[in-house]
């Protein structure tokens, strides 16, 4: 075939990877807070994603002449899990339906109930003390009922409006009692006890919870379904029926009539946790729904276990506490406490006497009433809801979160509306209309300007985090923080990600934020509007918090993230290694990944041999530096009469050659030796690169391909490998520079810590940012050309600089001097600067 | 990166005089209107939402909305047909059209029946805010 046509498909290749690269952060985009989305969108992207992948393969298997046949299963195993999660289908993963709490979140909620899903998440994402423990899915549910004939007769339960109650007590008596004396599948019998007794451990009690599909949300109350307390492990499966059985107790089926979505089959998934053996325990409403009190919560307290609190059987201890930080107490109402529940050792609870010298002291002390506080409001900001929160603390004084469900409050329902707008017209607004909302809600309390070189081991509990760029770095901060600012950055980079996750308010790309905000002065940022007031705005705080619909809880967002799984992550990272194979791409990324690869080494191998080429369209470029660097040129990108070995000044790439003078001229390039005792694994790397003069397919096959104004390089020096991807010198709507670095000859500590570095100094540079492991990818696009041309001086300079760097990087505090160093030579070198 | 809301102000719906804008929307997608309401309530704004076209047009019959903000394709009812109606009851509400499936020949055909704007699904929340501001300023509801 022509080389002519080869190319043109290598071309299309990369056409391709760049577009499915779009795509993909194109998705990711619709996770933050600014555009409006709905299944139509969902459905179209992931058809036209699936698309690009397919003809991705074809195009490589037509520049191979080969079939690709295990690259088109690959795509063919991942397009039918994203179908699956499209078409609501979770590809159950665990045969045995146990899911450890440690594994689940939000994403799991349906396997997991939303009240174990959302514990998940307390303890998983937000990482606070939750009890140990696992769930029993829904899908173990089915599988019980199912066996038992019961389906048809559970799924007819949910729909009888208009039936007699009667009727109703009749169906609920027949189905409990069959429930109850239900056969347990001997596999699912067997993995529930096994996990029953790892997590009750010696002598350990469990507490079976219910966690039903829709309990918890707004058409439920609370304490509809059975938890059953202290039991010892042997007993699990009577305990775990007797929860199943609630989801059919007569007033169950009454609510579920009354208030159900119609016809929406129940299921009950089952948590079981390791009993909390609590000192002290009660239940914190975050919103007092009280009515002179509405900026309060609430604290109802009590020695021993929480359940006759739960229940209002309990003298119990009540404060009130200001919802804003330092969280005063208000008041606080000591009872008598007569009696408490007590973990009986051999299973069970029951009633002891408190002695009368403990009967009226606070069960809290200011210290614990504290850590609640925050807590509490902790996860009311995540829920975005007012919560119900039940809580212990051990003997030893540790805070154990047992459950937080949304409160149903309303304050003040029919004046809040123009409460909220009224409130935000008469506030004075200090910035509007800048930046994007990376994570979408509504946040106040006082500044804090985040310094480049700050420590933020001081960072403010309850602030908000004001900065010049975003960082990866302040994802330490967030559980302290309220909401972050940022004058640079991007929806799609690396700190708005973990900002999503935690869902803390981020607004990015405001421009002037850190000149216009003190230190300390009290704002109200509104990210969905992209605008901050001047004070608190407790109206608009109030509206957002009261808000039926979480767009985090919808079936759009979920269904987006539960797909990006099946598309985003890398995990082919090493080319060179084993598993860099088609059997091995588990992710759309991946297969790019791969047939990008591929379509390199390819083009490499094909301009050496090729019989129309040889000789004349590979060229070793010349450089002071030992890059080993063959170029092809494929239109306009080096002077007509160069000879086979080209030197610099034959280059007419202008991103190539802003990338070389960044190399050569900000004296980045490291040649000292890197530390005393690193030398035995470095001499690998020194082999390497002594081997200049090597013909390139020893070389480790690097290669630029280049036009004038294109650029595709592929570095890889010694075994850090770099992949840069620019189109500039068109229009500015065409200019794109796309970067990638990864690998490192150093543990995975050390390289990711040089990831981190490149990716700061990559959102330095207004570069989108995303960092998996030790792999950084960095897009920029749409600059004018001199700042694009900038860009290219600066990666060159970071190439020279970070080539053995991972080496150096034995703590965060390097890495963070390096990055100073960095952005201070690059400075100084700065092209327009010589 | 950075995107710029012309002539940003902060969320202000409504005349000085005290009468807010009032707006329909009608989307058989529940997250449209899950997530327009609030943001547009909380830009003080009248906000009534609805899933099906046959409830929204009860509605524009029983009042007047000063935007309405409408998908393109719903089941039982097209959008063209459902803004037509509107144009009918009410000549000078302004339409917006919000669709997934844009292609010219829609956007031409809803501009034939007086739309005002024409918005593609997804868009950005400012992006629509902008939109019904604009109407605003043209109407004269805004100072």
């Amino acid at each position: 075939m022509p080389f002519s046509v080869l190319f043109k498909k290598f071309k299309s290749i990369l056409e391709r990877n760049n577009a499915i690269l779009e795509l993909m952060g194109d998705m990711g985009d619709k996770l933050g807070g600014e555009y409006i989305y709905d299944r139509q969108y969902l459905f179209e992207t992931c058809e036209r994603l699936g698309d690009q992948v397919f003809k991705l393969i074809s195009d490589l298997s037509l520049l191979c002449q080969r079939k690709n046949v295990a690259l088109f299963t690959a795509f063919e195993r991942i397009q039918f899990r994203i179908r699956e999660e499209m078409a609501g289908r979770r590809t159950l993963s665990r045969p045995d339906h146990i899911l450890p709490l440690a594994e689940l979140t939000h994403d799991l909620a349906d396997e997991g109930g939303n009240k174990m899903a959302g514990l998940g998440d307390i303890r998983n994402i937000l990482g606070f003390d939750v009890p140990e423990g696992f769930v029993i899915t829904a899908g173990a549910y089915f599988e019980v009922i199912g066996q038992a004939g019961l389906r048809r007769d559970a799924a007819q339960s949910a729909v009888f409006p208009g039936e007699a109650e009667a009727d109703l007590a009749v169906m609920s008596a027949r189905l409990q009692e069959a429930i109850l004396r239900v056969p347990i599948p001997k596999r699912l019998a067997r993995a529930i006890e096994k996990a029953a007794r790892e997590t009750a451990g010696k002598d350990g009690l469990l507490a079976v919870r219910s966690s039903a599909w829709g309990e918890d949300g707004e058409s439920s109350f609370a304490g509809m379904y059975e938890s059953v307390l202290g039991v010892p492990p042997g007993e699990i499966l009577d305990a775990y029926r007797r929860v199943l059985s609630s989801l059919f107790a007569e007033q169950a089926l009454r609510h579920r009539a009354h208030h159900g979505p119609s016809g929406e089959e129940p299921a009950m998934a089952v948590g079981v946790m390791r009993m909390v053996d609590a000192r002290t325990s009660g239940g914190l409403y975050t919103y007092a729904p009280l009515r002179d009190q509405d900026r309060a919560m609430v604290v109802s307290a009590a020695w021993g276990l929480g359940k006759p609190i739960v229940e209002g059987t309990a003298e119990t201890d009540t404060y009130l506490l200001d919802r804003e930080p330092p969280y005063e107490l208000l008041s606080s109402d000591i009872a008598a406490k007569t009696t408490r529940m007590a973990l009986v050792p051999s299973g069970g609870t029951d009633i002891r006497e408190v002695p009368d010298a403990e009967q009226a002291v606070p069960c809290l002390t200011p210290d614990q009433i504290a850590v609640l506080a925050r807590t509490a409001m902790a996860l009311e900001r995540f829920f975005k809801r007012p919560l119900d929160v039940e809580w212990a603390f051990t003997g030893d004084d540790a805070l154990v979160v047992l459950q937080a469900r949304p409160l149903a409050i309303q304050p003040r329902e029919p004046s809040r509306r123009p409460d909220a707008a009224q409130a935000a017209r008469d506030a004075p607004v200090l910035l509007s209309g800048q930046g994007v909302a990376a994570m979408g809600g509504v946040a106040s309390g006082p500044v804090h300007l985040v310094k480049q070189r700050e420590d933020l081991s001081d960072f403010p509990y309850g602030a908000i985090l004001v900065a010049m760029h975003s960082s990866p770095r302040y994802a330490r901060v967030m559980p302290r923080c309220r909401g972050i600012i940022t004058d640079i950055g991007s929806a799609t980079g690396h700190m708005a990600t973990i900002a999503r996750e935690l869902r803390v308010p981020t607004l990015v790309g405001v421009g002037n934020a850190t000149r216009t905000l003190t230190e300390g002065r009290e704002i109200t940022l509104d990210a969905d509007h992209g605008v901050i007031y001047d004070g608190m705005v407790e109206a608009l705080c109030r509206f957002e918090l009261v808000r039926k619909d979480v767009f985090e809880e919808s079936w759009e967002y979920r269904t987006l993230k539960r797909v990006l799984k099946h598309i985003t992550p890398l995990t082919l990272l090493d080319p060179k290694a084993d598993s860099f194979s088609p059997e091995f791409c588990t992710t759309f990324h991946d297969i790019a990944r791969y047939v990008h690869q591929r379509a390199v080494n390819k083009l490499i191998s094909l301009s050496e041999t090729h019989p129309e080429l040889k000789g004349n369209a590979s060229r070793r470029l010349v450089t002071r530096l030992p890059l080993g660097l063959a170029v092809i040129d494929v239109d306009g990108g080096i002077s007509p009469d160069a000879s086979a070995e080209a030197a610099e000044e034959d280059l007419l790439c202008h991103p190539l050659k802003a990338l070389l003078e960044g190399l050569n001229a900000s004296g980045m390039w490291e040649t000292r030796p890197v530390a005393v005792g690193m030398g035995s694994f470095l001499s690998s790397l020194t082999r390497t690169l002594s081997a200049e003069q090597a013909h390139p397919r020893r070389m480790g096959r690097n290669l630029a391909v280049i036009s004038k104004e294109y650029l595709n390089l592929h570095l890889r020096l010694g075994y850090h490998f770099t992949v840069v991807d620019a189109f500039v010198g068109g229009p500015v709507n065409d200019n794109v520079i796309y970067f990638r670095f990864m690998g490192g000859v150093t543990d995975l500590a050390r390289r990711s810590r040089r990831a981190g570095l490149v990716a700061t100094i990559l959102e330095h540079f207004d570069f989108m940012v995303e960092l998996k492991g030790d792999m950084v990818t960095g897009r920029l696009k749409q600059h004018p050309t001199q700042a694009m041309l900038d860009a290219m001086f600066m990666l060159g300079g970071l190439i020279g600089y970070t080539r053995q760097l991972d080496a150096m990087l034995d703590s965060d505090g390097a890495g963070k001097r390096h990055v100073e160093t960095f952005l201070h030579r690059i400075a100084h070198a700065g092209r327009n600067k010589k | 990166m950075n995107h710029h809301i012309p002539d940003a102000a902060p969320p202000t719906g409504g005349s000085p005089a005290g009468r807010r804008t009032s707006i329909l929307i009608l989307d058989d997608e529940p997250i449209v209107c899950k997530r327009l309401k609030p943001f547009f309530q909380k830009a003080g704004y009248e906000v009534e939402a609805f899933g099906r076209p046959a409830e929204a047009l009860d509605r524009v019959r029983e009042r007047r909305f000063d935007v309405v903000i409408t998908d393109l394709k719903m089941p039982g009812m097209d959008g063209l047909a459902f803004l037509g109606q509107v144009k009918t009851q009410h000549p000078d509400t302004n339409v917006i059209v919000i669709t997934g499936f844009a292609t010219l020949e829609t956007a031409r055909e809803s501009f034939r029946n007086g739309v005002f704007d024409f918005v593609a699904k997804p868009f950005k929340l400012p992006a629509i805010l902008d939109a019904v501001k604009r109407i605003e300023k043209e109407r004269g509801l805004v100072p």
